[in-house]
């Protein structure tokens, strides 16, 4: 990576820009940028430690691009005979061991992936002037579409990049796999040009609890790279070249940040009522096995949420019984006695699934969450085994995404049922009575959500998909931004609904969306007969004080209110949001 | 080693169904496998190699084998070469 190294200097002066807020705290750290021009090193060496990770990378590139071919491949009709050859030769180049082999010793010689396959491609064409032939010169040059495959794969599978625990990271957008490794190097912040408050890199940075900054308009090349940042992930405040006066405002701010944390520390011994009494459970979610002791620290029930498709992003493939049911176990057993929530893999959508060629149009629209689980019944089953398997303590339970049809959770249900006769059979114990809760994240499942709530243990309302669905707009697209908001009064009807249809058969209801720990839906969400809250460790206690410092009573009034408010402006208003 | 020379007859040249040929025949053989172009040498069982030659109609190359099948290695892929890949000449 090449670095420019900026002098600070006082002559320098402060630029200060502005973004979305997206992951609270605050951080003084260097600009580390990375922009789309140096994604791609040509002569990047590498140290001698990483060439076995850079090896996997290459070989994982090579097979998610076979994949890719073999996929087109299955899609053209016999008739395109051409078409066919021409994938059948991309096919053979990309088996090409003597190639690859050439590769793999540029990369053995300290070379990075890119690097390699670069220079590597490049020395083909130095035949290229061999002859005058223009047609044949083209078809040779094909190769070149299979060099930049080959290199947007290895984007995909997460760039190395050397930051440090003073970074400040400055780019275009960032995947989670990007974040699992920027939170390893200890980064202290995040600045991003595009990405919703809602994307998945916005959630990994607050449960990380890495201060970050969105929506930043060209930061990549308003930024320099190396330059002295301040970022204020409260109010989506950037500073750069901070002056004297800036840092010591900020270092002041610091220090109160500090002191406010070790207040809510206290908080951890007191309930979670409000003044007039009504319990709210507080449940956090959790990425991965490290926040459970976050988790423990604030001393909430329990795990709310557990994604596990990100065990997916984690081993790079789909895991097996046994790795699933170790790590169900190990997150089961830390927890205890309190519980676990284990929503089965939710993969589709904007998230990462490796190996599976979807080729949606719409994948928010496409084969996803419980979709995809019943499409595929060997992964669902193996999930189901290790999730019974692992709940021989009886302190877990399973959610299932992406309701739509009542049929849907039927047929999980009953795949569940046999899953737990065949268990019986052998004599392996398991929680017989597991609850299985159904996530109401779309329209359809609110408005049948008294049919529902008939053959579930619980609700769990997933108000990120529930308010994308319901208002049409992808919440992770910039450009409507403004549509997405889960405090619509159309979602508030929705909640209001699920709510209805669990309390009528005495089903606990759950929020675990980014809205649980919206600072100013709180009262809203109490008053609206929410039993439970699933948020972030991170932000778990200063929900626990804002419950604290509600009234029940008032909150019926305040929730009655929003209801009959016609916008999201109305409901904005009513509940002091400021934009 | 064993060596022949072919020639490349087909109109549209080695390009990439030719090339495919060459290297799925080559894969067959245990031999090394060589095409040699202008003193230019490439393996014949890598089809990037054998793409990059770039070889036109009329072009001479000389096939060159070493091992235990060499002389039907490089009998049956200069013929294959000779023969114009079955396309129009």
């Amino acid at each position: 990576m090449i670095r420019k190294t900026i002098q600070y200097s006082k002559k320098i002066p402060e630029q200060a820009l502005d973004g979305i807020p997206s992951s609270p705290g605050l951080a003084f750290g260097r600009a580390f940028i990375i922009s789309p021009d140096n994604i791609i090193i040509p002569d990047e060496k590498i140290d001698e430690s990483r060439i076995q990770e850079e090896l996997n990378r290459f070989h994982g590139a090579l097979h998610d691009l076979e994949a890719e071919l073999n996929f087109i491949l299955s899609r053209v009709s016999f008739e395109s005979y051409n078409v066919q050859t021409i994938i059948q030769a991309d096919l053979l180049i990309v088996k090409d061991d003597i190639f690859n082999n050439t590769v793999k010793n540029t990369i053995l010689s300290g070379y990075s992936s890119e690097s390699a396959i670069i220079k590597e491609f490049d020395k083909q064409k130095s035949f290229f002037n061999l002859t005058d032939d223009r047609t044949l010169r083209e078809r040779a040059a094909e190769i070149d579409h299979i060099k930049e495959r080959l290199l947007s794969f290895l984007r995909k599978r997460n760039i190395y990049y050397p930051v440090d625990e003073q970074s400040v990271v400055v780019a275009q957008s960032l995947t989670p796999a990007d974040l699992v490794h920027f939170r390893e190097a200890g980064i202290k912040g995040i600045i991003t040009e595009v990405g919703g408050i809602t994307s998945h890199a916005s959630i990994l940075a607050r449960s990380f609890e890495i201060p970050a900054v969105i929506g930043v308009t060209n930061a990549t090349e308003m930024i320099e790279h190396d330059s002295p940042l301040i970022i204020d992930g409260y109010y989506g405040k950037i500073f750069c070249n901070p002056k004297q006066k800036t840092i010591i405002e900020y270092q002041l701010r610091k220090s109160k940040e500090d002191l406010h944390r070790t207040e809510l520390r206290d908080l951890v011994k007191l309930a979670s009522k409000t003044i007039d009494g009504r319990e709210i459970k507080l449940y956090a979610n959790i990425d991965f096995m490290e926040d459970i002791e976050t988790s423990i620290q604030v001393a909430s029930e329990g795990i709310g949420l557990v994604r596990t498709e990100n065990m997916i992003i984690n081993l790079k493939h789909y895991p097996n019984e046994e790795e699933q049911y170790n790590w169900y176990c190990e997150l089961a057993d830390r927890i205890y006695p309190a519980s676990v929530t284990i929503r089965v893999f939710d993969i589709g959508s904007d998230k990462y699934s490796e190996g599976i060629l979807h080729h949606e149009n719409n994948p928010a629209l496409g084969l996803r969450g419980i979709r995809f689980l019943l499409s595929r019944p060997d992964i669902f089953e193996t999930q189901i085994r290790a999730i019974l398997r692992a709940s021989r303590n009886k302190n877990i339970k399973m959610m299932i995404p992406m309701i739509t049809h009542k049929s849907e959770a039927d047929r999980a249900i009953q795949l569940i049922e046999k899953n737990k006769k065949e268990l019986k059979a052998k004599h392996i114990s398991f929680d017989e009575d597991i609850s299985v809760g159904l996530m109401i994240e779309t329209p359809a499942a609110a408005l049948i959500a008294d049919k529902l709530a008939n053959i579930a243990s619980f609700f769990s309302i997933g108000t990120n998909d529930l308010a994308q669905y319901t208002l049409a707009a992808d919440r992770t697209n910039e450009m409507v931004s403004d549509i997405y908001n889960p405090l619509h009064p159309s979602v508030l009807q929705l909640i209001k609904l699920s709510v209805e249809a669990a309390q009528k058969y005495h089903l606990p209801v759950s929020i675990c969306g980014e809205l649980a720990g919206h600072a100013g839906a709180t009262a809203l969400l109490v008053g609206l007969g929410v039993d439970e809250l699933s948020v972030s460790p991170s932000i778990l206690l200063e929900l626990k004080h804002r419950i604290r410092s509600i009234n029940y009573k008032d909150s019926v009034r305040i929730a009655q209110a929003a209801l009959q408010c016609t916008s999201y402006d109305e409901v904005r208003e009513l509940l002091n949001i400021k934009n | 080693m064993s060596e022949k020379e072919a020639t490349v007859v087909n109109r549209a040249g080695m390009h990439t169904r030719p090339a495919a040929m060459v290297v799925q025949m080559a894969a067959k053989y245990k031999s090394e496998i060589y095409l040699i172009r202008d003193g230019f040498l490439i393996n014949a069982k890598s089809i990037i190699g054998v793409m990059t030659l770039t070889a036109e109609r009329g072009c001479r190359l000389i096939v060159r084998a070493e091992g235990p099948d060499e002389d039907n290695a490089v009998k049956s892929i200069a013929e294959l070469i000779d023969s114009g890949f079955g396309e129009a000449i």
